[in-house]
């Protein structure tokens, strides 16, 4: 009675303990996402509650049919158990088409390092961060609303919190002609692989020259790196190779690009670069043969170690019996008690012969 | 309808875990039942079951295993880049050739193996190892699926993340190595391992 308790209460346990991570504690990972991730947890009001947190957009700078415009979202008093917090730069609340560039927006960089609307960062122990995304402006200028929202977890553990921004309005002035800037189709990239020193490529529009500052994440003096034009226009040049020096390690590089055109000094938000591990270099054909070869030398080991093991007696006993079982001896009528064995050309004594009986 | 090749894959290798956790048990409880002293509960007929069901559960894992690593092998693409995936390839390895060896020692030394003290713990290490390296074989598979384990609660645990890598000519001297000391064995060692009655 008592073990079968046992046994039932182990059961029970094993089937609730899964309870307790049935959401994604750990968050999604970044990625492009619609308001509440389209109906997730967070946005289901059975399972969500709102957040105590408060949440400011701020711009970066004037913004500009088609420039690159930075987009700060400071999270304030935010209290969540893992630290983890999941943001979205939304353009409406939909629940569908709701990323900036379903409203006109460009995503130049996010706050880490990608081209995601949505990210997951950690909060200070203050409850508080801010993050940066760098957007390029919608062609046609006027009004543009953006919101931010955030998803983080309870300490309870048994609801999804979720909040978002009041509507931020950003007023996209009409590009005076000439205003230079970054192009709309180039993509900041968000890694370099450790040790790479090789230059980076940045695409603009009518620049007629361009300066590029750059710093390690955490530092305040900019270095101006060395940059080549890649055209051969005297007057404009929108591809440039910068020399930003190679990272190890972790380390993040922070870069910033002002374009000039005749009296127009732009200067574009500052990017971040991030560090990746040099690629994987196994091969599967490596691993497979790798794979193989353990196997073989396990079962070789190991049967030696059976054969090792096995039991002295026994082997003695196996040997006789398999002298008769496991040869093509022949019995002759002619000689009973004997057996010829063709192997050797000789005549055995038959284990079996019981005297003729 | 078509099935794809991950869902293939799970589905095989939640039926190697399976028999494998019934065959490494049943093992363990062998060797167990063999140095507890005999009673109502550990008793011959128990011991019998038991052995059946080890054996059971270690061939139909090892039919079902091959199957789990080819069907990975198409789930992954063909590749192995990263380190889990490389690892998930070594550990596998590893699997088939502690199962292998457990299946071999079982069917040619029968029940009578658990009467000696030394081939049982031999036998129900090997189990344990081999239910060790399936499982972090598996493992890996979760990782890779879902990005993270069961087993990432213990503090403790063998290397997935970082791989002792290879190149082609070392696996493939290390696999005419393999090759020609599963030749040797199996020609002259085996034959002296027979039935222990």
């Amino acid at each position: 009675m008592k073990r079968n308790a046992v046994v039932v209460l182990i059961c029970i346990t094993l089937i609730l303990a899964p309870g307790s991570s049935v959401a994604n504690p750990g968050g999604n990972g970044d990625g492009n996402r619609d308001y509440s991730c389209g109906g997730s947890c967070h946005g289901d009001p059975a399972l969500s509650m709102p957040s105590d947190a408060t949440i400011e957009i701020t711009l970066g700078n004037e913004a500009f049919s088609g420039q690159a415009v930075a987009i700060h979202v400071t999270i304030d008093d935010i209290s969540t158990p893992s630290q983890i917090v999941g943001i979205f730069i939304l353009g409406s609340l939909n629940g569908n088409s709701d990323t900036p560039e379903d409203h006109g927006w460009h995503l130049i960089q996010d706050p880490n390092g990608g081209s995601s609307n949505y990210i997951e960062t950690k909060v200070s122990s203050s409850g508080s961060v801010t993050v940066t995304w760098v957007l390029l402006s919608p062609e046609s200028s006027g009004s543009h609303t953006l919101y931010a929202e955030i998803h983080h977890g309870s300490y309870a553990g048994d609801k999804a919190f979720s909040g978002v921004s009041e509507p931020f309005e950003v007023n996209v002035q009409d590009v005076p002609e000439g205003l230079p800037g970054l192009a709309d189709d180039w993509v900041a990239p968000s890694f370099r692989v450790s040790g790479d020193s090789s230059p980076l490529s940045i695409s603009t529009r009518n620049s007629t020259d361009i300066t590029v500052e750059w710093m390690l994440d955490g530092e305040w003096n900019p270095t101006t790196a060395e940059l080549v034009c890649k055209e051969d226009s005297e007057d404009v040049c929108n591809d440039w190779e910068v020399s930003i020096p190679a990272t190890m390690g972790e380390a993040n590089i922070l870069y910033r690009v002002i374009t000039f055109n005749g009296t127009f000094s732009i200067e574009q938000p500052w990017l971040k670069m991030g560090t990746a591990p040099p690629p994987f270099e196994g091969e599967v054909w490596s691993a497979r043969a790798h794979s193989f070869a353990f196997a073989l030398l396990i079962i070789s080991f190991l049967v030696t170690l059976q054969a090792r093991l096995y039991p002295p007696n026994q082997r003695d006993d196996m040997d006789q019996t398999q002298i008769v079982a496991s040869s093509e001896m022949i019995r002759s009528e002619e000689n009973p008690g004997w057996l010829w064995n063709p192997d050797t050309q000789e005549w055995v004594e038959d284990p079996d012969y019981e005297g003729g009986n | 309808m078509m099935v794809g090749a991950a869902t293939f894959h799970t589905a095989m290798a939640e039926i190697v875990v399976g028999s494998m956790v019934l065959a490494t048990l049943c093992a363990v409880g062998c060797s167990m039942s063999r140095i507890l002293p005999s009673s109502e509960i550990n008793n011959e007929s128990l011991m019998v079951t038991m052995d059946r069901a080890s054996l059971a559960g270690s061939v139909l894992a090892l039919i079902f295993l091959p199957i789990a690593i080819l069907s990975g092998n198409v789930a992954a693409d063909g590749q192995a880049e990263s380190a889990l995936l490389y690892n998930k390839f070594v550990y596998s390895g590893l699997a088939l050739g502690f199962w292998s060896a457990f299946v071999i020692g079982r069917i040619r030394m029968g029940p009578g193996l658990w009467e000696e003290r030394p081939l049982a713990i031999l036998q129900s290490t090997t189990a344990g190892f081999a239910f060790l390296m399936t499982s972090m074989a598996s493992s890996i598979g979760g990782k890779l699926v879902r990005g993270e384990s069961l087993f990432d609660v213990f503090p403790f645990w063998l290397p997935t993340e970082t791989a002792a890598i290879l190149p082609l000519w070392a696996s493939v001297s290390l696999l005419i190595l393999g090759i020609t000391s599963s030749a040797l064995v199996f020609r002259f060692t085996l034959p002296k391992i027979s039935r222990i009655e």
